[in-house]
């Protein structure tokens, strides 16, 4: 088999606060191929936002390991490497934009401190704002346009310099129903002209089974894997689908591991 | 919080004319109001004269107002313009540690607190007698309050924003400049603000101790003769000088913080 793009080797994370000690993710182990879009589901505090953070270097890991391209990416009390960083694009549940920049600085915010110059780089600014819709908000204040807009900015910005693997905590969460299901859409169009790793966040069973190739489903707790599921519709994905059988199975099957809770209520 | 259509929400409000005029309006009405007032009523000039006699007799006396309005004009502008970096830079020193940060928060308070004229007697020990020295006064009375209220913004920023700054690698000094200085510069401006004020409090309040020269020392010569209107002409004087300061950093600002409405 091939070498996984991103694994995760028994990882814990222990988060000591003054009051308490708190396993938010517990022995996590998890393997993901180069071009998979795989989803997290679990409810509110199940260690999700926790499990990726570490992945992306935003956090420390406790115990356990997390590979990239087969090479070790935590050490403790370190900042993750450029290198590393590089090849990852973030896309916060929140669009996070910085309210001093324009929308065009904020895009083009990771370039600047991976040190990415040149017209190149600018030209893919330029086609990323027009792909989203964003060309003429360019010189805009993220105070100035509208949540969906700076949500789609966020996702840009994540993908400016060009990496390998897309994590994305929850991104639509903030939105509108709507907007989110325009969001998924284009987000699958977008990977399915790029082939990158998308490690998609959510606590909206719909969601996840209509993007993602496998879902990993967490629990409280301590924070840990509870199942793996992989699904197995057709593609490209389309929003009628979520009316057809198989599509409604999946998603009975998530809500019985998922037990009682109705996440689609949790906000 | 979040909308959906892709509308530009209504465009930061134009340069209004209103804002300009209404003042202006205020104070002819506040000058004609007095002037009638005081004539009518008879008040004494000591108590207070009218609008008039005082931008007459200021006029008339404005050779020797002169050397001690470019002098307190000298000392509030180079002790401001000190204070500022100073402010700035000492609140940048001790944003860099925690401990600092709760260590001088209390101090720098004490600091903005304490009326500086309190030291000219024994800074005159110490230093002399020079009046240029009023500058310090003006420096530690300002700085302070720069100090204080950029450090408050040093040290309050999203969580978020920083785990951004982190998950692209940006370096301390990266997130210090993008990050934790612009997310405080509207706190920054207010310090600079408050520091106009502390800058020419500082400075007039030197020359009542201090003596011999400066607006502060003009006015006790003046009230001491009584030069009533030639008094309040100082103070109007002294009024201004604040006034510049603060429009002119207020302007700045709005140059620079776009991104506040
Ligand atoms: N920095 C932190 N310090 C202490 N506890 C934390 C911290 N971050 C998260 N936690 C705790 O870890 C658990 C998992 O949180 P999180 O990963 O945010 O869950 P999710 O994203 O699934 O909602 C929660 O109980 C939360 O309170
Ligand atoms: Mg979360």
């Amino acid at each position: 088999m091939q070498e996984a793009k991103i694994k995760f080797d028994h990882v814990t994370k222990i988060f000591e606060t003054r009051s308490q000690t708190i396993t938010a993710v517990k022995d996590y182990s998890m393997e993901i191929q180069a071009g998979e879009f795989i989803s997290i589901l679990g409810p509110s505090g199940c260690g999700k936002s926790t499990l990726i953070r570490m992945l992306d270097g935003i956090i420390d890991t406790t115990e356990g390991d997390i590979l990239i391209d087969g090479v070790k990416v935590n050490h403790k009390g370190k900042k993750m490497p450029s290198s590393v960083l590089r090849k990852l694009g973030f896309i916060f549940q929140q669009p996070n934009m910085l309210p001093w920049y324009t929308v065009r600085q904020n895009v083009a915010l990771p370039l600047r401190v991976f040190g990415l110059k040149g017209p190149e780089w600018d030209n893919r600014v330029e086609e990323l704002l027009e792909m989203v819709g964003l060309k003429e908000y360019a010189d805009a204040h993220p105070n100035e346009i509208s949540g969906g807009m700076l949500q789609r900015a966020g996702v840009i910005r994540a993908m400016v310099h060009d990496p390998e693997i897309l994590l994305m905590d929850e991104p639509f969460g903030a939105l509108d129903e709507m907007t989110r299901e325009q969001m998924n859409m284009e987000l699958l169009e977008i990977w399915e002209k790029t082939g990158k790793t998308i490690i998609f966040i959510t606590h909206n069973i719909e969601e996840a089974v209509l993007l993602s190739s496998r879902v990993y489903v967490m629990g409280t707790n301590p924070g840990r894997l509870v199942e793996t599921v992989t699904l197995d519709l057709p593609r490209p994905r389309k929003l009628s689908m979520i009316t057809q059988k198989d599509f409604i199975e999946y998603r009975q099957l998530l809500e019985s591991y998922i037990g009682e809770i109705d996440l689609s209520k949790i906000k | 919080m979040a909308q959906s259509t892709p509308v530009r929400r209504t465009p930061k409000k134009e340069r209004d004319p209103k804002r300009i005029i209404a003042p202006l309006v205020v104070l002819a009405v506040l000058y004609i109001g007095l002037e009638i007032f005081l004539r009518v009523f008879n008040v004494a000039a000591y108590v207070m004269p009218t609008p008039t006699h005082i931008i007459q007799a200021t006029i008339s006396s404005f050779h020797i107002i002169l050397p001690d309005f470019l002098f307190t004009l000298k000392i509030i502008c180079v002790g401001f313009c000190i204070a500022i970096p100073a402010g700035i830079l000492l609140a940048a020193l001790f944003s860099q540690f925690d401990i600092l940060v709760k260590a001088m928060q209390p101090v720098v308070i004490w600091l903005v607190i304490t009326p500086m004229i309190t030291l000219i007697p024994l800074m005159t020990l110490w230093l002399g007698t020079d009046p240029n020295l009023r500058v310090i006064i003006v420096i530690i009375q300002a700085t302070p309050i720069i100090c204080l209220n950029t450090l408050n913004g040093f040290t309050h920023v999203e969580r978020e924003k920083l785990e951004l700054a982190r998950s692209v690698g940006a370096s301390k000094l990266q997130t210090f400049v993008s990050i934790i200085f612009m997310n405080a510069l509207p706190q920054v401006f207010t310090g600079i603000k408050l520091g106009c004020i502390f800058s020419t409090i500082g400075a007039v309040s030197a020359d009542f101790v201090s003596r011999g020269q400066g607006l502060g020392d003009r006015i006790i010569k003046f009230t001491k003769y009584s030069n009533f209107e030639e008094s309040y002409g100082c103070i109007i004087l002294i009024a201004l000088i604040g006034i510049t300061l603060y429009t002119v950093v207020e302007m700045i600002e709005k140059r620079i913080v776009l991104w506040k409405k």
